[in-house]
């Protein structure tokens, strides 16, 4: 179904269902995944997602459904069920209602490219073909995944709010190995967009290549403090928990939060922009739909502007029970995840470096980090402390050039102390998928950061 | 109608001469989602979904597509679009996949419940939450925040194969618990939770759990506890002996235990988001993973446990097998192909999300056998200096499962048998093998407790699935330890 065809059957559903004060929000995802390990091709997928989110109100009683049955009678059921249950909930404070019919929207971005949504199971093999032969003649042993993947998405209430959007998402993730799953020399490439024909996957896969090759008999590091270069795969990660961590108005309000308290004050270094930017209008950087779960147009936020605490973000509760406004952050709950208020968009600024050899130019010694893996910025969240790995490749830097590989390091360290200690940023910057859900992508110029903390290594071999 | 279906689809995939397997799964669930945030419901969540993941094995290699329609020309289309997908993939397979014969399974599986949580009122469920959250709140200013929770899932799901399989599992999911942030006047912020974190405190029970629970009988000693943190020195640094309670020792076999004895990890199928795995093949029977105290066995079985089913989601009956035997490596979790690639059988651990997901290898309960330290308190008693740290904060690990770091929300020092002062924001960190080497004791059945994560992710696509520990708390020796702040 179209996002239109999904709009008119939400609006004919809150007509026929009878409820006063009621909202539909309606997302159905066509994705295709070709995921491959060890050489094969061996999880194909094709999986359908459709969901919709129903809220009624009574009052400032609010219950909601959420249900992968989108058909009209099923609808119908769930408005009026959930219509049944708000009778037995305690009121909100401060609900503000949903959202009307007269609420601005902006203009749609175009982001559906028919080449990605028709791409066929065939298509992506073929894709991939050379991808598994690349690597293979290499010597190393392929992993990742090819996604293509098509969104229609619709809203209505019945204060009249109608939205609809198509969307597309083609993204490639591989991986060159030296062995198939005990670790050692590894490389990654990885690029999204909403154009599965801009894909670039002979480029990635040399570069993932590349980095394996590079990694091979890694020398081991002691722990303590490196200047890091990292690339935007390194930082989106670890921008992912400062999104969960920081941004929110229920972390805000809850007191977690780096920014609770800390609005208009440096908090980070004063080259650090930090912008929640969902109309981004760039087919590389830019996904998604421009209105959130609760019809709010989408906005540009900047959340942090030369390293001081500018903003937060909203939903339409939130925005009221805090004498603010919804900045269209509403998130969709899952099968077994509450939604939230967050960014899908978050994008850090670019810098003025030309490359990436730029920035490794000025580091005496120190690390080239590639990625990082299974990041946790739940340490201290105020401080936004946060430890993790790297992975993917990482080397030692010497006199302004990479050397020997290192062996995979431990960081703990405070993102927004890092960022106040960096120094250089590329004006290149990169979209990466969120992995954790699939509430967008972020955006990264590569780092350099002086001083990075690192507690500790891990071991390349045990013996039986 | 959806029977007729099911076997439609089927009969159709029987007929297709480069069929080798096909599963036929329908996964029709629903359920609720609670909570209670400072005295205001700030979820009330109904759940549901239905539909039917279809899974073919052809000539070479797999396929794999998923239809909400049920009807009967749903699931044909669907299970063409499979073998379609399958025979695509195949034109760049290097080798058929072995996939070993299984004898067909035939049941039903369902959670025994004293009382259905279905059966409990929404505003009585609300109650039992808003109770306990007003009364975290109440009394001290720099009580911040309190929010209590109650999740409860039923899934029903139906499994037919090619090879005669046909079993229906009726699974009821719950977790409930609470926590409360405080503040200082310089910003500082600590967290306790209680019966452990969020994510940590599922089951596989009814509403007599949640009595069981008493969230209001908690109130006092976590609101204590958490005001407490807030003047407590900064755990130290250094090298100490570590008393992980219960809930900890269950997150620590989580990640250090139950994921790298997944199969598929170690032989290279789950690098593109999880990792891998230093346990390899070779070293099965032959690596000391844990000094001879620590036997570590999955079992799918346990009465209660979040990771307990009747068959997996390959027809293979749920059963039970030590992965660590008095602290060697001797088995992994597996499935029928991975299994195969070893010469073994498949130890039936093959789970999907839901219907629109294939099934992977998942944990079901891993968990520590208990030992002979006594209770905790008795394992206290029984160190001279060490440190005691409860309830996760934060969990890393790297991408083979070895160097781990994990913070908890509280420590106590222990000093001649006592626990003496509160420590905040500790963290310990270590090597996977090292740290189970050093275990020199484990509190017996009197501590044993049998937790549950509710969302271990894994797979890729992200799926997130329910998965038991059973623990009780254990000592290990020279551990580095340090504060998080």
């Amino acid at each position: 179904m179209t996002a239109g065809e999904l709009l008119a059957l939400g609006q004919e559903v809150l007509r026929a269902a009878g409820e006063a004060e009621a909202e539909l929000y309606v997302r159905v995802a066509e994705r295709g995944c070709a995921r491959f390990a060890i050489g094969e091709l061996g999880q194909h997928m094709q999986l359908a997602e459709p969901q919709a989110v129903v809220r009624v109100a009574r009052g400032a009683r609010v219950a909601e459904t959420v249900t992968s049955r989108v058909d009209r009678d099923a609808l119908v059921d769930a408005v009026r069920a959930t219509g049944r249950a708000a009778m037995l909930v305690p009121e909100v404070e401060a609900f503000p209602g949903f959202t009307r019919g007269d609420e601005p929207a902006g203009a749609s971005p175009e982001r559906y490219v028919a080449a990605t949504a028709r791409a066929t199971p065939e298509e992506r093999v073929e894709r991939l073909a050379p991808v598994l032969t690349a690597i293979h003649n290499a010597g190393l042993v392929s992993a990742g995944m090819l996604e293509t993947t098509s969104v229609a998405q619709a809203m209505a209430t019945t204060g009249g709010c109608a939205r609809s959007h198509d969307s597309t998402t083609a993204s490639f993730r591989v991986w060159a190995l030296a062995t198939p799953g005990a670790g050692g020399a590894a490389g990654y490439g990885g690029q999204v967009h909403g154009d599965v024909g801009a894909l670039r996957l002979a480029e990635e896969t040399e570069r993932a290549i590349r980095v394996c090759r590079m990694s091979r008999e890694p020398t081991s590091l002691d722990a303590g403090s490196y200047d890091v270069v990292m690339e935007p795969e390194a930082v989106t990660e670890l921008l992912e928990w400062l999104a969960a961590i920081a941004f929110a108005a229920p972390e805000v309000e809850q007191g977690t939060s780096p920014m609770a308290g800390r609005l208009g004050e440096r908090i980070t270094g004063d080259g650090v922009d930090l912008v929640e930017d969902p109309l981004c209008d760039d087919p590389a950087l830019g996904f998604g739909a421009p209105f959130d779960r609760e019809g709010t147009w989408k906005r540009r936020v900047p959340l942090v502007e030369k390293g001081v605490a500018r903003a937060v973000l909203y939903d339409r509760t939130y925005a009221a029970r805090m004498s603010a406004a919804s900045t269209g952050s509403a998130q969709l709950p899952t099968l077994g995840s509450a939604g939230g208020v967050g960014p899908t968009s978050l994008m850090l600024g670019a810098g003025t470096a030309a490359s990436v050899d730029d920035l490794l130019a000025g580091v005496q010694r120190g690390l080239y980090v590639c990625r990082l893996h299974y990041v946790n910025g739940l340490l201290e969240p105020r401080r936004a402390v946060m430890t993790g790995l790297t992975r993917d490749g990482c080397f030692l830097v010497e006199n302004g050039k990479i050397g020997r590989a290192v062996g995979n390091m431990r960081f703990t360290d405070s993102l927004l102390e890092g960022l106040a200690r960096c120094d250089g940023m590329t004006r290149e910057r990169k979209a990466v998928p969120t992995w954790w859900s699939d509430s967008g992508a972020f955006v990264s110029p590569a780092v350099r950061i002086r001083g990075w903390r690192f507690n500790g290594k891990s071991q390349e071999a045990v013996a039986p | 109608m959806t029977d007729a279906s099911l076997h439609a689809a089927l009969a159709w995939l029987r007929k297709q001469p480069d069929v080798r397997y096909a599963e036929v799964r329908l996964v029709d669930e629903g359920g609720e989602r609670l909570r209670v945030r400072d005295g205001r419901p700030e979820q009330v969540t109904a759940e549901a979904s239905r539909g039917v993941g279809i899974r073919v094995l052809g000539a070479k290699t797999w396929g794999f597509a998923c239809s909400a329609d049920t009807s009967e020309g749903a699931l044909l289309a669907t299970a063409a679009r499979a073998l379609a997908i399958a025979r695509a993939s195949g034109a760049v397979a290097r080798k058929p996949v072995a996939f070993p014969e299984q004898a067909a399974s035939r049941g039903v599986y369902e959670t025994p419940l004293a009382v259905d949580p279905f059966t409990i009122p929404l505003e009585s469920k609300l109650a039992a939450l808003d109770a306990p959250v007003r009364a975290l709140r109440s009394g001290d200013d720099r009580l911040k925040s309190a929010e209590a929770w109650m999740d409860w899932t039923r899934q029903k799901k139906r499994l037919l194969t090619t090879e005669g399989t046909d079993v229906t599992q009726t699974f009821t999911f719950g977790a409930c618990g609470m926590n409360v942030f405080a503040s200082a006047a310089d910003g500082t912020s600590q967290r306790r939770s209680y019966p452990t974190w969020q994510g940590g405190d599922g089951f596989q029970a009814g509403w007599e759990r949640v009595t069981a629970l008493d969230l209001p009988g908690n109130v006092d000693r976590v609101k204590d506890e958490v005001l407490a943190l807030l003047t407590a020195p900064l755990c130290p640094a250094g090298t100490r002996t570590l008393l992980l309670e219960s809930s900890q020792v269950a997150l620590q076999i989580h990640e250090s235990c139950g994921h790298p004895t997944e199969l598929d990890r170690a032989l290279g199928s789950e690098i593109s988001l999880a990792g891998g795995s230093f346990m390899q093949p070779g070293m099965l029977g032959k690596l000391r993973y844990g000094s001879p105290l620590v036997t570590i066995v999955a079992d799918a079985t346990s009465a209660g446990g979040n990771g307990t089913f009747g068959w997996d989601d390959e027809g293979v009956p749920a059963g039970k097998r030590a992965l660590i035997e008095q602290g060697r490596f001797v088995d992994y979790l597996s499935s029928r192909e991975t299994a195969a690639a070893l010469g073994r059988a498949s130890t039936g651990t093959m789970r999907a999300q839901g219907w629109n997901r294939t099934p992977i290898i998942r944990m079901v309960n891993v968990s520590l056998e208990a030992g002979a330290a006594g209770t905790l308190e008795d394992l206290v008693a029984a160190t001279d200096d060490g440190l005691l740290v409860a309830t996760d904060k934060s969990w890393s690990i790297d991408d083979i499962r070895l160097n781990f770091q994990f913070s908890c929300e509280i420590a106590w020092e222990i000093k001649h048998g006592k626990r003496t002062r509160l420590l905040r924001d500790p963290f310990y960190t270590g090597i996977t093998p090292r740290f189970w080497g050093s275990c020199d004791a484990i509190c017996d059945e009197r501590d044993w407790r049998l937790w549950g994560i509710t969302s271990c992710g894994k797979g890729d696509p992200m799926q997130v699935m329910h998965v038991g520990h059973g623990a009780s708390a254990a000592r290990f020796r020279d551990v580095t330890v340090g504060s998080a702040s």
